[in-house]
């Protein structure tokens, strides 16, 4: 069975809201909100309402839920139909590649640098990609988005209000597909297809088990624990992971087309 | 011990002295050394160390007092363990080569400096204060929100980042008027560089009206922390020896030394002015 939530939101009024996310969560106890010197900032505060004809399509799951793979076939979908789209990944420019590597290898990230770092390197992909693509018109799709970060960073502690207000400058995108596999499922197809699992991805700074197969076991169990519980806040569109590919991805650009004016992307008629 | 008094906030000439040394048995039974969210893994009564903060615009004298309070409070007999902007292991090379390519986005900017900085507080600092040793910051979280909230990001964004920073236990702010930096600055290199001016925000082709515009927004955005964040201002103009002075006695009565008395060491005696 396929397993679909369709939440009602008014597809004119998401398309074209870029809000913030967290303006609910923003702390107002140790740092109240004194609105003095506001004169000096030339431009204003970052992503307020914005609009653009954009659209903006994310997939989510953990490691092994098939997001990676039914993204690609969207891609190739739109790609072969001649659409006006960009592809971007999760933590994929080199800006902080030497960065991480480092703190990898010497194994010196801490919950809060490790999270500080991938959020740098996604606000260098939101301010040189997606903003500028989104406002000129592209369909941009996104393997894995912010809430990777919510889900990976609480796991390993980071507070989630921390976490959204980190990311609040990113825009919300116009669906995001929720790629769900129980947990076993999602496990194997990772540890079948890798001979070892790195220190970091398999959550061994937690100190949970040092067992890397167990350790990774339980951090991908708390992090997708943690996506089940964006489900509703942030408007997911639970899509079942153990759903054959091709009926799956049939399902996916139904979903698209239906949410989406793909007219707008389509090439031009001469 | 924590939260500078917002009382001696703006005092730009405090007299110590006796009523603070009577203050410090309370403060050291106050909690939040943290503005909000505790970093993890970080028991606050673990934290038996110092730390003072020095902020000020580029050329305000900060890296001068910091040599001479470092001299000072090893002849005193206490351990001191610095910080600065770009000194973490982790990304201070990257830093560098970013703004060397300037064409880095703000907010990607904001959020290396931000994991420099952490970086430097779990592993340098926290460590310090734990060994009970004195921390003195040169620049902390408070240039890192000035310098991104000039460039237009959210201060409620910037200090939400921040709440895990650790509250200093007093901050100093050497104010200078940004005509006298900018003296300081071009005698220093014989030029005036690109971030210094401030020159990603196109205030001016001129170089100096650049700096001065860019040095006057920051300036107005420390005006502004100060208040909110109680910092003890200092005449940042005055001579290197007495803007010492006036440090040494606030820092000696939080830390509760007699002596005040202090003449460089001939190392440094051509910091002495």
């Amino acid at each position: 069975m396929v397993m679909l939530h369709i939440f009602h939101i008014g597809f004119a009024v998401q398309k074209y809201d870029m809000r913030l996310h967290s303006s609910a969560f923003y702390m107002a106890i140790t740092f109240p909100n004194i609105p003095a010197a506001e004169d000096t900032a030339p431009v204003k505060v970052v992503a307020t309402k914005r609009q653009y004809p954009g659209a903006l399509v994310v997939v989510e799951g953990i490691d092994g839920s098939g997001k990676s793979t039914q993204l690609y076939l969207l891609k190739r979908w739109l790609e072969i139909g001649g659409y006006r789209i960009h592809f971007t990944e999760w933590n994929s420019s080199p800006l902080v590649k030497s960065a991480t590597r480092r703190g990898k290898q010497r194994r010196l990230l801490t919950p809060i640098t490790f999270s500080l770092l991938h959020a740098a390197d996604f606000a260098d992909r939101c301010e040189r990609q997606i903003l500028p693509l989104l406002h000129g018109g592209y369909l941009v799709l996104a393997d894995r988005y912010i809430y990777t970060a919510f889900a990976r960073d609480a796991a390993r502690g980071c507070a989630p209000r921390w976490l959204r207000n980190l990311y609040s400058f990113a825009p919300v995108p116009d669906i995001t597909f929720y790629f769900r596999a129980p947990l076993d499922v999602a496990v194997n197809r990772i540890v079948a297809g890798r001979p070892k699992l790195k220190y970091y991805e398999a959550g061994m700074d937690l100190g949970i088990s040092l067992d890397r197969a167990e350790s990774f076991r339980i951090f991908q169990e708390r992090i997708l624990s943690n996506y089940d519980q964006m489900i509703e806040t942030d408007k997911f569109i639970l899509m079942d992971g153990t759903v054959r590919v091709n009926k799956l991805q049939k399902l996916m650009r139904q979903i698209v087309g239906e949410r989406i004016d793909l007219g707008q992307f389509a090439p031009k008629k001469k | 011990m924590t939260r500078p008094d917002k009382a001696n906030g703006s005092n730009a000439a405090p007299d110590g002295g006796t009523a603070k040394r009577s203050r410090k048995k309370v403060q050291s039974e106050a909690p939040s050394r943290f503005y909000g969210t505790t970093l993890p893994g970080v028991k606050l009564e673990e934290l038996s160390g110092t730390l003072f903060v020095l902020e000020g615009t580029d050329g305000s004298g900060r890296s001068t007092q910091i040599s001479l309070l470092t001299e000072w409070l090893e002849s005193e007999g206490f351990a001191v363990q610095t910080m600065g902007l770009r000194r973490s292991f982790l990304v201070g090379q990257d830093i560098d080569a970013l703004m060397a390519e300037n064409s880095v986005t703000r907010t990607t900017l904001s959020l290396m400096y931000s994991t420099d900085f952490f970086d430097q507080l779990e592993r340098r600092i926290l460590p310090a204060l734990r060994s009970g040793l004195i921390v003195l910051a040169d620049r902390y979280i408070f240039t890192l929100i000035a310098r991104s909230a000039v460039r237009g990001i959210g201060r409620d964004y910037l200090h939400g980042i921040y709440e895990m920073a650790l509250r200093p236990d007093l901050t100093f702010w050497l104010n200078v008027r940004p005509e006298i930096a900018f003296d300081r600055e071009f005698k220093k290199a014989q030029t005036i560089s690109y971030w210094e001016s401030g020159r990603d925000m196109s205030l001016s082709n001129d170089l100096f009206q650049s700096f001065i515009r860019y040095q006057s927004l920051i300036k107005r955005e420390f005006e502004y922390l100060s208040k909110r964040h109680g910092f003890i201002e200092l005449d940042g103009e005055g001579s290197v020896s007495e803007v010492n002075r006036v440090l040494r006695k606030r820092i000696a009565s939080h830390l509760g030394i007699r002596s005040t008395h202090y003449q460089p060491s001939h190392a440094l005696s051509h910091l002495w002015r």
